[in-house]
């Protein structure tokens, strides 16, 4: 019985790990290129969960078609944050970082106050797929199919994003740009494709963050701002730029949440941040990060 | 060339008038704005001087608020003793918070600062029996400023009126005070600090011990703005440190211009104008202040006293072909 | 260059004009509530109400002549926001009453405000009992809505109903889901003295992931659990529980507080609702032996909307205006000591049948419609098995 307990514990802090991670990694991969913090990650996440429930509405009654809602949902961000990066924030490249972490926050004033008079304020809901909609048993704890497809998806996309940036040419672009920027334009790479490039593609995680959240999350306005203070927090434990750091820092945030509502109950406020606090003391430059110049 | 001008006497008269006007809104809006403004020009000294981002500095705000509305409430302790804790209180916490975060550079710091900030939150969030939890401390009692109608010429003003009086006479001599404190030897160093922090160790600064002074000396008026503001709000809650309250005094200070000292007070009154007469309108506020924010940042990155600064030399340039006016 | 700066902002804080002279033929009322952020999702149906109410009243000529106008302001749903907008309206746009304030943190705090500026306030949606215990109940302060002990105190009584010996409770860390289960628990031992509570969690307010606490829970065994969860994340509770067998493994006897079943969840959620739970809501909307009045109410509010079913929340909205009419109504006059006066022992009109505030806490006998939710055929979501309002009077004290 205890250690069955445990282990289902275990995977509740598993499961709020991953889905953390798919919305940090967008996050980290951003910080690590373009070193600013996009406030707007947030929003891009909730407006990619309403997106997900809009094409849902549409393609109705078909609930399978959430896999098609989700994807639509991830295309539309990143060309939203596609509209962004080239008309907006690239002019802000050259100036000071406290700027461009304005911009972000100014956007997610603006996004959510659009969301707002699109979706209005009611609360909305997106069914799970029924093909993942049954549980497994996994060592007596319940595992929901669902769960376990994210799971599943958000491991690969971890190991695709280190395969890319392992093996291919924008991948040691995107190294060589978190350790040293100069060091970027001297190796003669178009500098401003890749920054678009890494933009887009956040944008694209943020999305699919916020339609595959939608099954297991109500969509209501104020999401973006709750998830985005628990996904830079997830980053900065990790590592600023780390991509394992998030990785790590999502799971270790989900059993510090799991783990610490056993022993204190009132805890679930504290959590994110009595984490952080303790480890920048400890660790400066987070977990895997490395100091910045 | 504005050393001959004493600024700071000539706000204070100004200030004084408001009541004048005889329209309690007047002076609601403008304690508010003399307030917030302390608020605003503690957080420059370290934006704007030292070149630190904090993201926390409404706890300061708020420990303030606590120390001083639970002093004169519970213990009805006199209000300038109280005061004074208000701000002793957040700048030792401002201490304590900012030795461990001035080790840290750059979003690291401002990361750190945060997490701070929220848990001084969380607690003051749940810990009802002393903070009153999520519905705060309410019926701050007004300081006893009666005799201020006794002073001839200002008899006749209402409670909220004295209230004013003693707010702005006090925020301006804090800001008298932070202003001494910019122009300093020690000041002039932070500028160094913010300029370029190696050269600044290198001629044998001790870079963290200046930082943390500067963030102990801004948590502390923080504190005493947050003090006032409870009293004027009538209520100390715990909103006052949660983050989007950081969020506005960054806000309010590059909307002003972080690069002059005057600048966050430009900003606060701005800032307080503009929500008052929009959110008459319309629900819609962020809205309106993200586009202000996006104006700002593509057209006056030098906020509204950058962007009147360069008006008025451009207009000098033109009248008298560049001479110094 | 500084001066400038200096006067221009003097010259611009100059220009701002102060509230217009208070017109004698206008009434105006003051409505400090959440219109974004996550309390909007209520905040948005019940000034609908209120406005709606308004413009019934003024329809029909007005009161004592005047006109009425309504002026609501967003709080952001919270205490220092709904201050500063509370105060604004007062010194501002001279408000006459207020009706307003959202959440039991903002509205204890906005009576203090009513009480010093002597403008008398109706607080349509805080629950909380601290806001008009003897401590803090002043002439100026009074509740349309229902109190956390009235709400606890139900559900206690529900769950001792049930054959169950381990039972466990879930409600967000803050006042609010301590009162309500402060006023449960204490209430259901007594009840039905066998009972043990067996695990207590406490999610913060806005928790998105619950698959923790639900498992914690449900390692503790019990057989029904009394949940004060709400909103958006009662619908996150439900969604990440059900696949968990959470529902299951207690049979479905969940009592769910916080208005979890009304019809803004239960046609949110569709499909998901946990059906077979019990819950509660201040209108149950669709109510076949609804009296006329609720008939009319409904019908009227479908069109104010434009929604095919409408809210339960608006009649929190428009009843509150209610009640504030009938005062002055009776008052004869906008006076607000007398109208206070008034309103204590009177007894006002709403759509769901007649109320009565009461003189010990100035507050109405607002219960709730609780039961259990089925699925029909008639709608794509659930809806009361049988609509059942339980009288609050014997939890009141």
């Amino acid at each position: 019985m205890a250690a069955e307990f445990l282990f289902s514990q275990f995977l509740s802090g598993l499961t709020t790990a991953i889905f953390l991670f798919l919305v940090a990694s967008g996050l980290s991969l951003v910080f690590g290129v373009l070193r600013v913090l996009n406030f707007a990650h947030g929003t891009f996440y909730m407006l990619g969960a309403y997106l997900a429930w809009q094409t849902m509405a549409w393609l109705a009654p078909t609930k399978e078609g959430f896999w098609l809602a989700a994807l639509a949902a991830a295309t539309g961000i990143a060309i939203l944050g596609f509209v962004v990066e080239r008309l907006m924030f690239r002019h802000l490249y050259g100036k000071e970082e406290l700027y461009q972490l304005l911009f972000t926050y100014a956007l997610v004033l603006i996004l959510g106050d659009a969301a707002k008079i699109l979706w209005g304020t009611g609360q909305l809901s997106v069914s799970r797929p029924p093909s993942v909609e049954g549980s497994l048993s996994v060592f007596g704890a319940l595992l929901p199919g669902y769960n376990l497809f994210v799971m599943v998806l958000g491991f690969a996309i971890a190991i695709g994003f280190w395969v890319i940036l392992q093996r291919t040419s924008a991948g040691r672009m995107i190294r060589a740009a978190a350790m040293d920027r100069e060091m970027l334009g001297s190796l003669g790479a178009n500098v401003g494709v890749l920054y678009t490039g890494v933009f887009v593609v956040s944008s694209f995680l943020a999305g699919l963050s916020g339609a595959l959240v939608s099954p297991i999350k109500a969509i209501v306005p104020g999401m973006d701002v709750e998830i985005i203070v628990e996904a830079f927090i997830v980053v900065v434990i990790g590592g600023l730029g780390s991509f394992w750091g998030t990785f790590l820092g999502a799971l270790i945030y989900g059993q510090v949440l799991s783990f610490g509502i056993l022993i204190f109950p009132r805890f679930s406020i504290f959590s994110v941040f009595a984490l952080m606090a303790v480890i920048l003391i400890v660790r400066p430059w987070g977990l895997l990060g490395r100091p910045l110049k | 060339m504005s050393r001959r001008i004493p600024w700071t006497l000539v706000v204070l008269l100004l200030a004084l008038t408001i009541p004048w006007f005889g329209s309690r809104y007047y002076t609601f809006l403008a304690t508010q704005i003399a307030i917030l403004s302390l608020f605003a020009v503690s957080y420059n000294l370290l934006l704007g001087t030292t070149g630190l981002v904090s993201f926390g500095h409404a706890a300061y705000f708020g420990l303030g608020a606590y120390a001083t509305g639970l002093l004169m409430k519970e213990l009805n302790v006199p209000f300038l003793l109280a005061l004074l804790a208000g701000g002793l209180l957040p700048a030792a916490f401002a201490g304590v918070f900012g030795y461990f975060c001035v080790r840290l550079t750059k979003i690291y710091f401002s990361m750190l600062t945060l997490a701070f900030a929220q848990i001084v939150w969380a607690i003051c969030f749940q810990w009802n029996e002393v903070t009153g939890g999520d519905q705060g401390i309410s019926a701050i009692p007004y300081p006893e400023l009666g005799w201020i109608g006794a002073i001839p010429g200002l008899g006749g003003f209402r409670t909220g009126d004295h209230f004013y009086f003693a707010c702005v006479v006090l925020v301006i001599l804090c800001i008298w005070v932070l202003g001494r404190i910019t122009d300093s030897p020690f000041g002039r160093l932070l500028t160094t600090i913010r300029e370029n922090p190696e050269r600044a160790s290198f001629i044998g600064v001790d870079v963290r011990r200046y930082e943390l002074a500067a963030f102990a000396i801004a948590g502390g008026f923080a504190g005493v703005s947050g003090a006032l503001f409870g009293i004027f709000n009538r209520g100390v809650f715990a909103d006052f440190m949660f983050w989007p309250k950081s969020a506005e005094v960054l806000i309010m200070t590059i909307l002003g211009g972080m690069n002059y000292f005057w600048g966050p007070v430009a900003g606060t009154i701005m800032m307080v104008v503009l929500n008052q007469q929009i959110t008459s309108y319309t629900e819609y506020w962020p809205l309106v202040l993200g586009t202000i924010l996006l104006v700002l940042l593509f057209a006056f990155p030098g906020g509204l006293m950058g962007a009147l600064d360069a008006g008025a030399k451009r207009l000098r340039g033109q009248k008298t072909g560049g001479g110094d006016a | 260059m500084r001066r400038r700066t200096l006067l221009a902002s003097a010259a611009a804080s100059a220009a701002i004009l102060p509230g217009r002279a208070r017109a004698a033929n206008e009434i105006k009322i003051g409505m400090p509530m959440a219109l974004s952020g996550p309390g909007a999702l209520y905040g948005q149906p019940i000034t609908k109400g209120a406005e709606m109410c308004v413009a019934e009243i003024n329809a029909a000529g007005g009161l004592l002549g005047r006109k009425l106008i309504l002026l609501p302001r967003d709080s952001k749903g919270n205490a220092d926001e709904s201050v500063r907008v509370s105060r604004e309206l007062i010194l501002k746009d001279n408000v006459d009453f207020i009706v307003g304030s959202f959440t039991s943190a903002e509205s204890p705090a906005v009576s203090t405000i009513a009480k010093e500026n002597k403008v008398l306030m109706v607080a349509p949606t805080a629950k909380t009992i601290q806001l008009t215990s003897p401590a803090n109940l002043h002439p100026y302060i009074f509740r349309t809505a229902s109190t956390t002990d009235i709400e606890g105190r139900t559900a206690a009584t529900l769950m001792a109903k049930w054959d169950v010996k381990r039972v466990a409770t879930i409600a967000p860390d803050y006042a609010y889901g301590r009162d309500i289960m402060e006023a449960f628990s204490v209430l259901l031992k007594k009840l039905k003295p066998g009972v043990e509570i067996v695990d207590q969690q406490w999610p913060k307010l806005g928790q998105a992931d619950f698959a923790p606490f639900i498992t914690a829970q449900m390692s503790k065994q019990p057989d029904a659990v009394f949940g004060a969860v709400f909103a958006g994340d009662f619908a996150s509770l439900v969604k990440q529980a059900k696949p968990l067998g959470y529902f299951d493994k207690i049979g479905n006897r969940y009592i769910g507080a916080g208005e979890t079943g009304s019809i803004e969840m239960t046609r949110s959620l569709g499909t998901d609702y946990p059906v077979g739970i019990v819950a509660n809501t201040y209108d149950p909307v669709i109510w076949p032996d609804a009296p006329e009045v609720h008939k009319k109410f409904t019908a009227a509010i479908k069109t104010h909307l434009k929604d095919d079913y409408g809210s339960s929340w608006a009649i929190m909205g428009y009843a509150g205006v209610q009640a504030l009419a009938a005062g002055i109504k009776k008052a004869a006059t906008i006076d607000a000591d007398k109208v206070s006066k008034a309103m204590i022992g009177l007894t006002f009109e709403t759509p769901i049948g007649p109320q009565i505030i009461r003189g010990k806490d100035q507050s109405a006998n607002r219960g709730q419609f609780w039961g259990k939710l089925v699925r029909t055929a008639a709608h794509p979501f659930p809806v009361f098995e049988k609509v059942e309002y339980t009288d609050p009077t014997p939890f009141m004290d």
